[in-house]
């Protein structure tokens, strides 16, 4: 039982730890794309 | 660059979709599938490894194919898309590689042997992470995308020997199609069944995602690039 528990959280870490890699890589470039895009208006 | 506003909108479907069907699969894996006979409680890791295992295939398939394409067609995107399904099939091998080895140390009281199935695993879980570090490496232009798509097209070699190992040769590591059945009961398959599509759903989700983001990575470099001209005028 130990073992599938452990396997189960193992997946869900890897998986979760992944998705949050890729929520705040997107959240960073999104702030960046409309930063830059406001100085392109201006320029 | 139109395709990359109606990705969020898939995504968020997709995402959607993939929970709902973890929420089922999770439900066969605890109630509907049986418990196993010999090995109890611990069999259930199966209903997750498997299907790890099968889409981090499919994952270096579509790198392959997407390394292929590049030396056809010489269009960036392909590149992309290589590197993504190459990041998504060593996070999924991996899982797969460190839940089987859960399982081996429940089923054979060792964590890990040097069987043709496992080693041939961490071999191809090695070599695609060696593809990933050298994608780091900033090496741009045409002469890059065709050196990342030989390096994707060789890479694959390893692959089928993986799938084909347990047949082979001989292993411990159980080949659950190649027997009639595989020894499980109705029950079981449809958990199987319903994770494998799970997993799927969660799979082009993460591919599709990381794609967006390397979109996005593109528009700030093209924005770079428009206010760096624009200062020089």
């Amino acid at each position: 039982m130990n073992y599938l528990f452990i396997a189960n959280a193992c997946v869900w870490l890897g998986v979760g730890g992944y998705v949050l890699f890729l929520a705040r890589q997107h959240s960073v470039l999104e702030r960046r794309v409309r930063q830059l895009e406001i100085l392109d208006g201006d320029e | 660059m139109g395709m990359f506003r109606i990705y969020p909108k898939i995504l968020m479907i997709l995402a959607g979709a993939s929970m709902a069907l973890m929420a089922v699969g999770q439900y066969a894996i605890w109630y509907h599938a049986p418990e196993e006979l010999t090995m109890g409680l611990v069999q259930k890791i199966f209903y997750f490894h498997l299907p790890l295992a099968w889409w981090s295939f499919v994952a270096f398939f579509g790198v392959c194919v997407s390394s292929v394409m590049v030396l056809w067609t010489g269009r960036e995107h392909w590149d992309v898309l290589a590197g993504v399904m190459a990041e998504v099939g060593v996070l999924f091998s991996g899982l797969a590689l460190v839940t089987g080895s859960i399982w081996g140390r429940a089923a054979w009281n060792t964590w890990w042997t040097w069987d043709p199935r496992l080693s041939t695993t961490l071999v191809m879980w090695f070599v695609y992470a060696g593809y990933l570090v050298l994608r780091s490496a900033d090496v741009g232009g045409t002469k890059g995308a065709k050196m990342r798509a030989v390096l994707g097209i060789v890479a694959f070699v390893d692959v089928p020997l993986v799938f084909l190992s347990a047949r082979l040769w001989r292993s411990i590591h159980p080949a659950v199609l190649a027997s009639k059945g595989g020894g499980l009961e109705p029950e079981m398959w449809t958990a199987v069944w319903i994770n494998v599509l799970a997993w799927g759903a969660l799979f082009a989700t993460l591919v599709l995602a990381r794609y967006h983001g390397a979109g996005l990575k593109r528009r700030v470099e093209a924005a770079l690039i428009r206010i760096q001209e624009k200062t020089l005028q």
